[in-house]
């Protein structure tokens, strides 16, 4: 599979990213070395084998439901805001 | 042409866990200020991991058992990406793959059923208020327990949607997983809408209408869409898949400007959250836990409750339970008082306790009290304060005793009923507040005849007298209410009324 200029540029607008024609240039040569890894294990033949979520093989780890007091305060997380106001964090609009 | 419409419905329940799906913060944002329950988590900063609330996965259990479906031993979660500002992380975490709710049912009251194709877990995203330049952002509400249930197209009528909806909207608020506040988005439904020439056995193209957080806007959307679909399509042109949006107030769904493919989420497992793998003997404790169901209520009271009553009623889970409590009582305290959810926990068999047959005095009982939530308690301005703090079975029943023996009239009755809501008269118990407000009808015999002779030898009723004697049937009400003055009030009229035309013979 070739990474195409499109396809750059449709994932950097799913995740509303802007790019210069250097970095989509430099990424589009990073993702296809990217492909290139996945096809070589594609080669193997998967078939009837469950796919590996994760390697730890741990499971059911949930915890109680009961509130504990917060390391980080409200004013301490809209600090790291760009901008806010009325204690809420203010954005460009959306749609 | 004639066209059949297929409908299929998306219902978001947010769950009343106490903390949130994925970190420790109060999930009960109520009148909270903005950005006031937010964890590190919620705001997605940097090495944060969620941790699994496993009360979710209870009530996931419970609301699954609900509506008839298989629990899933195997579970997991899934990113879902797409960046908007309601979402810090980037992602929903949602179970996409191997949903814990599997394949289900729901009847309506109208005897059609609708299947559930399955029921996920997955975090809400936070709040935005839209302003003229920008938009402001509160996360409160990020990563609230949500429980996505996704119906089959099994539905082919606007009206049919919208008791499916009130039907699933019961079931959750029954369960105890949700409040269940419509008007704040504890529940909220996505509605799809296709329309195909009848006879077809391919479906139409269907537009999604998203958020509708009522049973009519549910009604109103499809029936709008239904009847735009159906000009679109004879006017030749075609039906296009949209998400449109409704607009209460003008009654319309309008086209919403969609990105091009928005719908590449990108799923991929969520790898900081390791899979569910629940024992059957789990599934079984939990679901045991389930609590009597809107049905099996209409099917103990049939016959009892009138089937408008119980309609009613059957809005307001609490009150459904405190009327099973009383059914379930006799006359020992402690039975009237138990919950019926202690006696599933004690792993009694609730069937047994179902196929009771109930007593006469329970019968009248459950026939008062429920007029009485019905037609007195709901029309009180504060109902809503009193449905949080019922009175106990055993007050209520006592109630009920007081009326059938006479003790109390109908009016008496009334007015005790609601003091028993009463915050300065809570828990007095119900014969001392009825003796307090004096209320309580003298009934003993001798002591009426007494006061009726006291009556009758005032000279300002000899004329009555002799007109009844005459045959003037209706003088005996001025001389029933004389008497009622003299008793001040507490006398039985029935009871005068008897020893009156026994004495005037």
């Amino acid at each position: 599979m070739d990474i195409k200029r499109e396809d750059i540029l449709h994932l950097a607008n799913l995740s509303d990213f802007s790019l210069s024609d250097a970095e989509i240039e430099s990424l589009g040569e990073d993702l296809q070395g990217i492909i290139r890894y996945i096809s070589q294990l594609e080669e193997l033949d998967t078939d009837g084998i469950e796919p590996t979520y994760q390697v730890f093989e741990m499971e059911n780890v949930w915890r109680e439901d009961e509130i504990k007091p917060q390391d980080a305060s409200r004013e301490q997380l809209l600090a790291l805001t760009k901008e806010e106001k009325d204690n809420q964090i203010k954005v460009p609009k959306v749609l | 042409m004639k066209y059949i419409p297929t409908i299929g419905v998306e219902c978001h329940v947010q769950l009343c866990t106490k903390t949130k799906l994925f970190s420790e913060v109060d999930n009960d944002a109520r009148g909270k200020e903005p950005n006031s329950c937010v964890s590190p988590v919620d705001y997605a900063l940097p090495g944060m991991l969620p941790r699994l609330n496993g009360e979710a996965i209870r009530f996931a259990i419970l609301a699954g058992k609900a509506m008839n479906c298989k629990i899933n031993n195997y579970s997991r979660f899934d990113r879902k990406h797409y960046f908007y500002p309601d979402s810090p992380k980037g992602y929903q975490i949602t179970q996409f793959y191997h949903p814990i709710i599997g394949e289900g049912y729901v009847d309506l009251p109208s005897g059609e059923r609708v299947r559930i194709e399955h029921a996920h877990l997955e975090g809400d995203a936070g709040k935005l208020t839209h302003f003229d330049k920008y938009s402001l952002v509160d996360l409160n509400r990020v990563d609230t327990p949500l429980i996505e249930i996704v119906s089959m197209p099994d539905i082919h009528s606007a009206k049919d949607a919208h008791d499916y909806c009130k039907e699933l909207w019961r079931l959750m608020c029954f369960t105890g997983v949700t409040n269940g506040d419509l008007y704040n988005g504890n529940m909220r439904f996505d509605v799809n809408t296709s329309i195909a020439p009848e006879g077809s056995n391919e479906l139409g193209t269907r537009t999604e209408v998203k958020n509708l957080n009522s049973f009519r806007s549910v009604e109103r959307a499809i029936e709008y869409e239904i009847a735009r679909q159906t000009k679109v399509l004879k006017s030749g042109e075609k039906v296009i898949q949209e998400t449109r949006g409704w607009n209460d107030a003008t009654g319309k769904t309008t086209g919403q400007r969609s990105k091009e493919e928005a719908k590449d989420y990108r799923y991929m497992p969520e790898p900081d959250l390791p899979p569910i793998n629940l024992t059957q003997e789990f599934i079984d404790t939990e679901a045991a836990k389930l609590p009597m169901m809107p049905s099996e209520y209409k099917a103990k009271f049939a016959g009892i409750i009138a089937d408008d009553t119980l309609e009613v009623l059957l809005d307001y889970p609490e009150l459904m339970k405190k009327l099973g409590e009383i059914s379930a009582g006799d006359d020992s305290s402690e039975t009237v008082s138990r919950e019926p959810y202690e006696a599933s926990e004690e792993s009694e068999p609730r069937d047994g306790e179902r196929e009771q047959t109930l007593s006469k005095k329970n019968v009248s009982a459950l026939k008062l009290l429920s007029n009485l939530f019905a037609s007195v308690l709901l029309a009180e301005e504060k109902s809503a304060e009193y449905l949080n703090d019922l009175p106990t079975a055993m007050e209520l029943s006592e109630l009920a005793e007081m009326n059938e023996k006479k003790e109390l009239s109908s009016t008496a009755t009334k007015e005790v009923f609601l003091r028993l809501f009463d915050p300065q008269m809570k828990g007095r118990g119900t014969k001392n507040i009825a003796k307090e407000l004096g209320l309580i009808q003298e009934n003993d015999l001798d002591a009426l005849e007494a006061i009726v002779d006291t009556v009758l030898a005032k000279p300002e009723t000899q004329k009555a007298q002799d007109d009844f004697r005459n045959g003037e049937e209706k003088v005996i009400g001025f001389l029933v209410g004389q008497v009622m003055k003299e008793s001040h009030g507490k006398a039985n009229p029935s009871a005068v009324q008897e020893i009156l035309r026994k004495k005037l013979k």
